[in-house]
This record gives structure tokens, C-alpha cells and sequence, in this order.
């Protein structure tokens, strides 16, 4: 079958020694980054895209795909030992994965957090392997006013179903979009929005919002709030689970693939619903739901800890056939691409047919690697905890200079990466979430250009959105997003959410 | 709970002024914005929505969202909102030491060269930090060792931007080493 020989033909490029070596130092990086507080993959990603310049593609993608990947592993190590949750997909891990290490039970939780993680991780991507393909086949078949309605639902999706505000989720989306306003119009070519500054003419960089966001809003929000927390971190005991601890985890871990998934797939914004989800189904089915929130259910660390990895796996599918980022790294990753002239869209799998596959089956190759690096090497990367908060925030400040000066050596975006920072600062202190900014300035450019080009198709008639079947389709969606998620919040307005168990246990 | 409304919290009177200038902020910048878009063209050609349309939209949205956001903060402060981590009040003595070291690296960078701009940077900040833990910075050979941690976090970063990438970082001297 084709598809296998291409798969082959991705396996023999990605393990070229050189792309292996490019694998493991993604995978070990990333579960660095995802151990440590403060540094999450999308800043490092964008730290890192000055590598662009010198790095051949397919092994840059390899490379950042694997701190994508073990960022999400890393992130459960740190969210089970010292409940700080660096990554919002690690959050629930945090909830039961916390208690269980409490209760001296660090070393499962670890194991079926590791281990779902690599379950769901293979899984998903037997899943992208199939499916990518056929969405590519029939993404090639939409035009501007469908690409235009399924940014809209990405939009729709990351500010009004995630966050506990939809008004404080739009208020960031705008101010990304009003970010990417910033520049020569694409069409036109028109000046907007430089203020006469002259940097302002190639636009606001993504990889300074987010590091100025992210990076240098942690480091200052930290000695502004949280300079008297006192983190304690919990024992760690043996990596081992029992006989009946394995036959708790499998069935979960093969549920949150499947609820993690789709949440991927579709523009949802990030991993957050489906782990809540994954949270709430194996507290239902649970035999001992007396363990959730007291000693710690296993169940609930293997449940959403797979939803999580299959969610950020299926990333890839909107990102490689459609070009849609449904995710603040995945937005960055999108942005590597296009530094190197890469459009991913549909017709990706055959301009860049060897890229996307040798991609694909590096997260094979990373999936075990990382197994690896988390099971027997966990001890390893415990240590990593013990870094001082003041050393460690003062160095990602380095680390932040180097990303954004490196990328146009303009000392002008030192002062607006610190501005950002100052923002971000605010958005955390009053509740505003941050990845509808990134995902709004990224995709705000490139839904404007759609929108226009469909309405050319239509001669300048707003009908073209409805005439078009497939546009229709997506606009029916978007607006049950909108709709359903508030029908049913008023059905169980009464029953125990479990969201709000979340935030009562942390 | 999740949806914890701000009486439950402390201060919650002096949290909804700042929540107010919040939306108003926002509503600024949409005037602001509103403004910049009188000056786009509204050349169409075919498709009806010009290089304006989407700033006049932005600016919209900014403003309508700021006045809804400020509504909320008069009338019992933002809905579903989530009481941010940490301490109540800020350590803004941090802050300044932070923010001092990031904007003289800002400032001097082009001077006195990548590594030593950011090892500033590191001596400020880390000395922000720990401040903020209640801890005093040392003395003369404290800061000292700070310098030199910061110099060997950022040397190392430097040489793999000018020596292995081939990237131009400002160097004290010319040579791509310091």
C-alpha cells in the first residue's frame, strides 16, 4: 500500500543517525522544559527558531515536535511531585496525581502517567497516520469561504468553550488579532498600525509575544506574587505498579485516547476539555471512587494524562492538512514552517511528502524514546525540581533575550518583549486567558486574507458563505459551539461538574 | 469552586477599580484603534471588504468588550472569575529590581555585548527574585558570583548563536567569543 511505503520511507529519514540524535535531544529537552516550572514548550519552540536559519527542515521538525512531545511528559512529572502544573494539559494530572504521591504512591502515578502517555501517544499516531492522508485528500477541495468558516471555528472554540470566561476569552482573541493588524496588509500591501515605527513594518513577531507573554510574564509575576509560596516536593517511591494498578490503567488509558483525539483534531484550543473530560469519565466509572480527591485514583492520572498526549498528537492533523494551529505551540511550530517558506496546508503531502512522513514517524521513534527517558531515567530529571526558583527564573530572562534578540537583533524588542511581559502579568492577575492572543495573531492575518479572497468568489456578497455547502456546514457548526455548550450548562447547572472539583482539590 | 465571585475574596472593592480600568483600557485602545483605521483605504475591488474592514472591526470589538468588561467590574466584578495565585499585594520592590535588569540589558545590549548585557540582567534579576523570597541579596561577593553564574548561562548561548548558527549577536569585541 502507498501508504505504508511512504511510512517506510519516513521511518528510513527519521532514523538517519542524524535525525534520531535530533529526536533525542528534542525528547530530553522537552521533558527538561516540561519538568521545570516557568518554561513551557511554546516558549522554548520560539526561542529556538533562530535554528531555522541553519538547520535542514525535517530535522528542525523532528527536533521541535520532540519538545512538543516531551513537554507533555515532563509536564506530569512535575504536576504529580510538586503540583505546580506548568502546562493547562497537566493541570488534572495534578489533581489525583498529587494526592497519590501524598499518599507515597508517587511511583505509579508516575509509571501510568508515563506509560499512558506512551500509549495514547502510539495510538494517536497510528491515528494521524490514517487519517491525515484522507483530511488532506478532501482539504484540497475547500476554498477561501471554508478555510475562512473553519478559522472562525477555531476562534469560536478557543475563546467561548475554553476558560471559565467567554467575554475574557474574546477580549484576548482581539487583542491578537489587533497584534497581527500590525504590518503591511497582506493584500494590499497598505501600512497599518506602525506609528510611524519602522519595526513595526514586518508585523509583531510571534515568538516575542509569546516569550514576552509566557517567559518574561512568569518570571515577573512570580517576584511580584508568588515569592512567598513555599512549593514542597513530594517523595518519590519506586516506578512500579502493581498487577491491579495495570488493570485500572489500560482501560483509561485507551478511553482518554479516544476522548483526547478528536478534541485534537478539531480547532478546540488545546488539551484542557479533554482532560477535564477524561477527568470526569473515569470518576464516573471508577470502582473506588471513594480515592478521587482523597488518597489519589490511579484511574485519574492515566485517564487524562492519555487524553492530554492524544490531544497534542492530533494537533497535527489540522496543523499539517489544513494549516490551522489549534495550540499556542503548535501555532509556533506553524511559524518554523514558514520560515523556511513552507505553507502546510492540503497540498503539504505532496510538496512536502518526505518532510510530513519522516515527521510522523519521528513521534513513533519519540514515543518510545521517551518512555525510556521518563521510566527508568525519572530520578534523573527529579533532581531538575531541586533548581531554586531565583537562579532558574533569572535564567529563562537569558534565555528570553536570546530568542527575541536573535531573531532581527533589534534592542527595540528587548523593551517591547518587557512591555508584553507587563501584560501578561495583568492577564494572569485578572483572569484573562493567553492562548486566544497567540492563536488570534497567528491565524487573525491569515483568516482576513480568506475572508476577503471568499468574498472576491462571491463578488462581494456575504451569501457566499451560506451558497457553498461545506461553508454552510461549518457555519451550522460554529454556531452550536456557541449554543450547545450553554444548553448544557444550564442542564447540569446543578450537578458536580468537574471542573469545579478541579479547582476545589488544587 | 470555580466560579467564586470576587466578595469572597479580599479587597474586593480595590480589585474591581482596577478591573474597571481594565475595560477601560481595552475601550482606549479601541479608539485608538478606531482611529488608525479612518486613516486605512477601503479599496475593495472585488470583494467588498477592504484593507479597513477588519481594523474597524477590531476596534469595535475592543470597545464593546472593554465597556462589557467594565459593566461586569461595577456590577460585582468579573463573572466566573478565578482568584489569581500568590500574594494579595504585590512585591514591587522585585518587580523594580527585574524590570531594572531587563531594560538596562535592553538599553546596553548594542554596547556592551550579548554575554555581558545578560549577565546585568542576570545579576538584577536574580537579586529581584530573591528579594521577593524574603531573602537579602549578599553583599560585594554574592553579586560577584551572580555575575559569573549569569556569565556562564549566557556565554554558552551566545557561542551557540555566532559560532554554530552563524547568527550576528553584538559582541564587546568583534570576534564572537565575548
Amino acid at each position: 500500500m502507498d501508504l505504508w511505503q511512504q511510512l517506510l520511507g519516513g521511518f528510513i529519514t527519521a532514523g538517519s543517525p542524524i535525525n534520531l540524535l535530533w529526536a533525542f535531544v528534542g525528547c530530553a529537552l522537552g521533558t527538561a522544559i516540561g519538568v521545570l516550572p516557568g518554561l513551557g514548550p511554546a516558549v522554548t519552540v520560539a526561542m529556538l527558531l533562530p535554528i531555522t536559519t541553519q538547520v535542514e527542515p525535517t530535522a528542525s521538525m523532528i527536533f521541535f515536535a520532540g519538545i512538543y512531545y516531551g513537554a507533555m511528559y515532563g509536564g506530569s512529572t512535575t504536576s504529580i511531585l510538586l503540583n505546580t502544573p506548568g502546562e493547562t494539559g497537566s493541570m488534572v494530572t495534578a489533581l489525583e496525581g498529587f494526592k497519590m504521591a501524598k499518599s507515597g504512591r508517587a511511583g505509579a502515578a508516575l509509571a501510568t502517567a508515563a506509560i499512558g502517555s506512551f500509549v495514547a501517544g502510539t495510538l494517536a499516531t497510528v491515528l494521524v497516520t490514517l487519517f491525515a492522508p484522507v483530511v488532506a485528500k478532501y482539504a484540497v477541495l475547500l476554498g477561501p469561504p471554508e478555510y475562512f468558516m473553519l478559522m472562525l471555528l477555531a476562534f469560536t472554540t478557543v475563546t467561548a468553550v475554553l476558560g471559565r470566561s467567554a467575554l475574557r476569552g474574546v477580549m484576548a482573541l482581539v487583542v491578537g488579532l489587533a497584534a497581527g493588524l500590525v504590518g503591511l496588509d497582506q493584500i494590499s500591501g497598505q501600512v497599518r498600525y506602525t506609528g510611524g515605527v519602522p519595526e513595526f513594518l514586518d508585523g509583531l513577531e510571534v515568538v516575542l509575544v509569546a516569550v514576552g507573554l509566557f517567559a518574561v510574564g512568569e518570571t515577573l509575576y512570580t517576584a511580584l506574587y508568588e515569592g512567598r509560596v513555599k512549593a514542597s516536593l513530594n517523595k518519590m517511591s519506586k516506578v512500579h505498579m502493581t498487577g491491579a494498578e495495570w488493570r485500572r490503567s489500560w482501560p483509561a488509558w485507551l478511553r482518554g485516547t479516544f476522548i483526547g483525539f478528536p478534541f485534537g483534531c478539531i480547532p478546540a484550543g488545546g488539551s484542557e476539555i479533554p482532560t477535564f473530560l477524561s477527568y470526569g469519565v473515569e470518576k464516573k466509572l471508577s470502582s473506588q471512587p471513594q480515592e478521587f480527591g482523597t488518597s489519589g485514583a490511579i484511574e485519574g492520572v492515566a485517564g487524562p494524562e492519555a487524553a492530554n498526549n492524544a490531544a497534542i498528537t492530533a494537533t497535527l492533523v489540522p496543523m499539517l492538512t489544513l494549516g490551522i494551529p489549534t495550540s499556542t505551540t503548535a501555532a509556533i511550530i506553524l511559524s518554523a514552517f514558514q520560515n523556511y517558506g513552507i505553507q502546510p496546508g492540503p497540498q503539504l503531502f505532496q510538496t512536502s511528502a518526505a518532510l510530513v512522513w519522516a515527521l510522523i514517524a519521528s513521534l513513533y521513534i519519540g514515543n518510545v524514546m521517551l518512555l525510556v527517558l521518563n521510566l527508568p531515567l525519572v530520578g534523573l530529571w527529579v533532581k531538575l525540581l531541586k533548581i531554586p526558583r531565583a537562579p532558574l527564573y533569572a535564567g529563562i530572562l537569558i534565555f528570553a533575550t536570546v530568542g527575541v534578540y536573535g531573531m532581527r537583533q533589534s534592542s527595540f524588542d528587548l523593551f517591547l518583549m518587557y512591555a508584553i511581559g507587563l501584560m501578561g502579568v495583568l492577564m494572569r492577575r485578572f483572569d484573562f486567558p493567553t492562548a486566544p492572543v497567540i492563536v488570534g495573531m497567528i491565524l487573525g492575518p491569515m483568516a482576513e486574507a480568506q475572508l476577503r479572497n471568499a468574498m472576491s468568489i462571491g463578488e462581494g456578497r456575504w451569501t457566499v458563505f451560506v451558497e457553498r455547502p461545506a461553508s454552510a456546514v461549518l457555519l451550522a457548526v460554529v454556531v452550536a459551539v456557541l449554543v450547545l455548550p450553554r444548553l448544557l450548562a444550564l442542564r447540569r447547572r446543578n450537578t458536580d461538574s468537574p471542573a469545579s472539583a478541579a479547582s476545589t482539590a488544587a | 469552586m470555580a466560579a467564586l465571585t470576587d466578595t469572597d475574596t479580599g479587597a474586593p472593592a480595590q480589585r474591581h477599580t482596577y478591573q474597571t480600568l481594565i475595560g477601560a483600557a481595552a475601550m482606549a485602545l479601541g479608539l485608538v484603534y478606531a482611529w488608525g483605521a479612518t486613516g486605512i483605504s477601503s479599496e475593495a475591488g472585488y470583494s467588498g471588504v477592504g484593507p479597513n474592514f477588519l481594523p474597524w472591526l477590531v476596534a469595535a470589538l475592543l470597545v464593546v468588550c472593554g465597556a462589557a468588561l467594565v459593566w461586569q467590574a461595577r456590577s460585582g466584578g468579573f463573572r466566573n472569575f478565578e482568584p489569581p495565585s500568590g500574594a494579595e499585594g504585590g512585591d514591587w520592590d522585585a518587580l523594580a529590581w527585574i524590570s531594572a535588569g531587563v531594560l538596562l540589558n535592553a538599553a546596553a545590549i548594542e554596547r556592551v555585548g550579548f554575554v555581558l548585557g545578560c549577565a546585568l540582567c542576570y545579576v538584577f534579576a536574580v537579586r529581584g527574585l530573591r528579594r521577593s523570597e524574603g531573602r537579602v541579596a549578599g553583599g560585594l561577593r554574592g553579586t560577584a558570583l551572580d555575575f559569573a553564574t549569569g556569565f556562564l548561562i549566557a556565554a554558552p548561548a551566545y557561542w551557540l548563536f555566532t559560532k554554530l548558527l552563524g547568527i550576528n549577536l553584538p559582541g564587546l569585541t568583534g570576534t564572537g567569543w565575548l
